[in-house]
C-alpha cells in the first residue's frame, strides 16, 4: 500500500511539527540572534548604509485594506526610494499585522535567523509589545535615521507605544487620534463633551452604539469613559494600578449599563467590528461613527461611502491619540534597504504628501515647527478636507494612550459587567 | 464525449430551459457585485447607487495593484496543485475504494484528517517545516502547502469512483493482449475520467481560494489573488470588494464551465458517481 503511506506523509509531518515546535521554543528573555548586518550596524556610517541598500528589495508588510494608502505606498513612496536610493519597495498587503508577527515567530522557531520574509512592517501597540517581548525586532535603530531630527523625541507619544517603551526598536510613521464622526444634516448641534454625549444618547434612543471589544475602536471608546470618570487623568497613566481600576471601573460599567437601553437595538447587541458600524452609519441607522484615524471621515466621503455633509469632531475634554510606527524584524533580508525606507518615510516631502486628504490625510509624525519656513508654509497650505479637523484642533485636546495591561483589564471587565448583564 | 442519444424537440426545450436556469442561478449573485464595484455612493434605502465611479476598477487596472502578477501566480499554483494531486490521489483512491486491507480505517482517518483538522491549527507547523526544507517563499512551497487541504478531496472523489469500479474490465483487456500501459490508457483512464475531472475541479478551487496558507508559506514573496485582495474585503470597502470578487470569480467560473462540458457522458466500467 505504497500510495497510502505516501498520502499519510503530510499528516505525519503535521504531528512531527507540533512536537518540533513545542520543544524548540526559544527560552524567554533570550536575545534576538544577530546576523552579519546587525553585527556591523553600530560601525556603519549612514552613507555606507545607503550604498549597501542600493539594489535591495524591501518587502513592506502592512494592513492593506485602504486603496488610497496602498496607492501612496506602492506609487509615491516606492517611486521615491527607487529614484533616489535604488531600493525596490514591495508592498505586502495583509488583513491584520498580527499575521506577520506569527510569520516572523515561525521563522525564528525554524531557525531562520537571516533571510527572513519581512523587511519592514507597519506596526503599533500590542503587536509591537509582542514582538519586543519575543525579541523579534532589529534595533535599536531609530536614532541612526537622519530624518529623526524632525521628530520631537521628547514627546511621550514617540517614546512610548501604548505605554511600552519604544527604545529605538521602531521609528515613527504617522500620528492618529480618536475622533467622532457625524452627519451635519442629521445632527445640527453635536455634544462637545463625553458627559453631554451621554445625555444626547438618552435623548436620541437607538441612534448611538459602539463596537464590542475586542474591536480596536470599541476598546478605545471605553478608555475615554475611564478618562471621563477619573478624578485625575494622571492616575490612568503609568503601569496598571488595580486600586485605581477597582475604584473607577464600577462607575464606567454603571454608566454603560445605564445608557444601554438607549443604544442601537436597545443595547441588546453591539456591532462586532468598526467596519460593521460604518455600514450602520452609512445607512443612517446610527448617527455617530467613531475612528482612530482622524482622516477616516474624509476618506469615506471621497470614496462615496459617507455623505458630503459628514463632519468630524473631538471632545473639548480631550480624545486619545497615539503614533503608529514601522519596525524591522530581527531576520529581515534587506535591513539596509529597510532603514533607508524607514528614513524616507520621515522625509518632510513624504510626510507632506501623506497628510493631503486626497492621498491619505494622515497626520505627520514629524514636528512641523522643526522645518524651515518654506516647508512649514507648504504644510500650512495643505487644504483641509471639509469633513476633517485641522491638526492644531486635535493636538490641543490630545490625551495619552493607556498601557496594554489597562486595555486587557478594561476589555475583560466590559464583557463581564456590561455585555453579560 | 457527447450525449449518447439525440434528444427529441420537447426534451430539447426542457434541456435549454434547465441550462438557462443554471446559468441565471450562477450569474445572478454577480449582478449586485457589478453594481457595487461601480458605486460611488449608495445609501439605504436607494435601490441603485446615487453616484457611479470607476475608482475600484481603475485601482485594479493600475500597475500598483499587481493584479496581473497575482493572477498569473494563482493560475500556475492552482494548475500545478491539481496536476500533482492526480498521481497522488488516484492510487490512494483506488486502494481505499477497491481493496480491503488491515488498518484501512486508520489509513482513511489519516488521509481525510485535513478535512476535519482546521488548517489554522497546523499552519505554523507547516510554515516551519517548509522553511527547514528550504522551499518556503517559493511557488513549490506554496503548492506543497495547498496539497494539504486539497488532496483529501481528490482521494475522496476517487475512492467513490473506484468503489463502483469493476476491475475485471482491466483483466479482460490484459487477457486480450493489452499491455499494462494500454490497459491504463484505454480502459482505466476513460472509466475514471468523469470522477477525475470532478476531483480536479475541487482541488483547483480549493487551491484557488487559499489565503492564510499562501500568505505564511509564501511569506509575501508569492503574491496570489487572495493574498492581494482579501485585505479589501475585510476592510468593508464595498466598491473594492465587488470588483475584487468579480475578478476572483471569473477564472473559477471558467474552470467550472470547462469541467461541466467534460462531464457530459458516462463510459463503461463505472456504474455511477453515487456516494461522491
Amino acid at each position: 500500500m505504497k500510495s497510502i503511506t505516501r498520502r499519510a506523509v503530510p499528516m505525519v509531518l503535521c504531528t512531527v511539527l507540533a512536537i518540533a515546535i513545542s520543544t524548540s521554543l526559544p527560552a524567554a528573555g533570550s536575545r534576538a540572534p544577530a546576523d552579519d548586518f546587525a553585527r556591523r550596524f553600530p560601525d556603519l556610517g549612514w552613507e555606507e548604509i545607503v550604498s549597501e541598500a542600493r539594489g535591495q528589495r524591501v518587502f513592506f508588510t502592512m494592513w492593506g485594506g485602504s486603496e488610497p494608502i496602498n496607492r501612496f505606498v506602492s506609487e509615491f513612496v516606492a517611486d521615491r526610494v527607487r529614484d533616489r536610493y535604488g531600493v525596490e519597495l514591495v508592498m505586502v498587503p495583509v488583513t491584520d499585522a498580527s499575521v506577520f508577527v506569527n510569520a516572523v515567530l515561525g521563522e525564528r522557531l525554524a531557525g531562520r535567523i537571516s533571510g527572513g520574509s519581512v523587511d519592514l512592517m507597519w506596526i503599533n501597540g500590542e503587536n509591537f509589545r509582542t514582538m519586543r517581548q519575543a525579541d523579534l525586532l532589529f534595533g535599536p535603530y531609530s536614532h541612526r535615521l537622519p530624518n529623526m531630527r524632525y521628530v520631537n523625541t521628547d514627546d511621550p507619544a514617540v517614546r512610548f507605544d501604548f505605554g511600552f517603551p519604544v527604545d529605538g526598536f521602531e521609528s515613527p510613521y504617522g500620528s492618529a487620534q480618536f475622533v467622532l464622526i457625524y452627519d451635519a444634516a442629521r445632527v445640527a448641534q453635536p455634544p462637545r463633551t463625553m458627559g453631554s454625549l451621554l445625555d444626547w444618547i438618552r435623548a436620541n434612543p437607538g441612534r448611538f452604539t459602539y463596537p464590542a471589544v475586542p474591536d480596536f475602536t470599541g476598546s478605545v471608546f471605553l478608555r475615554h469613559l475611564f478618562y471621563h470618570v477619573a478624578d485625575d487623568p494622571e492616575e490612568l497613566l503609568g503601569p496598571f494600578d488595580p486600586v485605581v481600576f477597582d475604584r473607577l471601573a464600577p462607575r464606567v460599567w454603571e454608566t454603560l449599563r445605564d445608557i444601554a437601553p438607549y443604544l442601537w437595538r436597545q443595547g441588546r447587541t453591539y456591532p462586532e467590528t468598526s467596519t460593521a458600524m460604518q455600514d450602520l452609519f452609512a445607512n443612517g441607522e446610527i448617527w455617530f461613527d467613531m475612528n482612530y484615524n482622524p482622516a477616516h471621515a474624509a476618506n469615506m466621503v471621497e470614496q462615496g461611502r459617507y455623505p458630503r455633509t459628514t463632519r468630524t469632531m473631538v471632545f473639548e475634554d480631550g480624545t486619545i491619540g497615539a503614533n503608529h510606527f514601522v519596525a524591522i524584524p530581527f531576520n529581515a533580508s534587506a535591513k539596509a534597504g529597510a532603514l533607508v525606507v524607514a528614513n524616507a518615510l520621515l522625509d518632510p516631502e513624504v510626510q507632506l504628501e501623506k497628510s493631503r486628504p486626497a492621498v491619505w490625510g494622515d497626520f505627520p509624525a514629524i514636528d512641523v515647527t522643526r522645518l524651515d519656513p518654506e516647508m512649514r508654509a507648504r504644510f500650512a497650505e495643505v487644504v483641509r478636507h471639509p469633513s476633517s479637523l485641522p491638526p492644531e484642533e486635535l493636538f490641543a485636546v490630545r490625551l495619552s494612550e493607556l498601557q496594554a495591561d489597562w486595555l486587557e483589564a478594561i476589555e475583560a471587565g466590559w464583557v463581564e459587567y456590561v455585555l453579560q448583564r | 464525449m457527447g450525449s449518447r442519444f439525440a434528444p427529441c424537440d420537447g426534451m430539447k426545450a426542457v434541456h435549454t430551459a434547465v441550462i438557462a436556469g443554471i446559468v441565471v442561478a450562477v450569474l445572478l449573485p454577480a449582478i449586485p457585485l457589478v453594481i457595487w464595484s461601480l458605486s460611488g455612493g449608495w445609501w439605504f434605502p436607494r435601490l441603485l447607487p446615487e453616484q457611479w465611479s470607476l475608482r475600484s476598477w481603475r485601482y485594479l487596472a493600475s500597475p500598483a495593484s499587481r493584479v496581473a502578477e497575482a493572477t498569473r501566480n494563482s493560475v500556475i499554483i492552482a494548475l500545478v496543485t491539481t496536476a500533482v494531486s492526480v498521481p497522488l490521489g488516484v492510487p490512494a483512491g483506488r486502494a481505499l475504494g477497491l481493496y480491503r486491507f488491515r488498518g484501512k480505517r486508520f489509513a482513511e482517518a489519516l488521509v481525510f484528517a485535513p478535512l476535519i483538522v482546521p488548517s489554522l491549527a497546523v499552519i505554523m507547523g507547516v510554515q516551519v517545516v517548509l522553511i527547514r526544507a528550504g522551499i518556503s517563499a517559493t511557488l513549490i512551497g506554496v503548492v506543497v502547502a495547498h496539497l494539504l487541504p486539497a488532496l483529501p478531496y481528490m482521494v475522496m472523489v476517487m475512492r467513490a469512483v473506484f468503489s463502483a469500479y469493476d476491475p475485471e474490465y482491466e483483466q479482460q483487456a490484459r487477457s486480450l493482449g493489452a499491455t499494462r500501459w494500454e490497459t491504463l490508457l484505454h480502459v482505466t483512464a476513460p472509466a475514471i475520467l468523469p470522477g477525475l475531472v470532478t476531483g480536479a475541479l475541487f482541488v483547483f478551487l480549493i487551491s484557488w481560494s487559499q489565503y492564510a496558507l499562501t500568505l505564511l508559506v509564501g511569506g509575501g514573496r508569492v503574491m496570489t489573488l487572495p493574498v492581494l485582495l482579501f485585505a479589501f474585503v475585510t476592510a468593508g470597502d464595498h466598491a473594492m470588494t465587488g470588483a475584487v470578487s468579480l475578478l476572483f470569480l471569473a477564472p473559477a467560473l471558467l474552470v467550472l464551465g470547462v469541467s461541466a462540458r467534460m462531464l457530459g457522458g458516462r463510459p463503461a466500467g463505472v456504474s455511477g458517481l453515487e456516494g461522491v
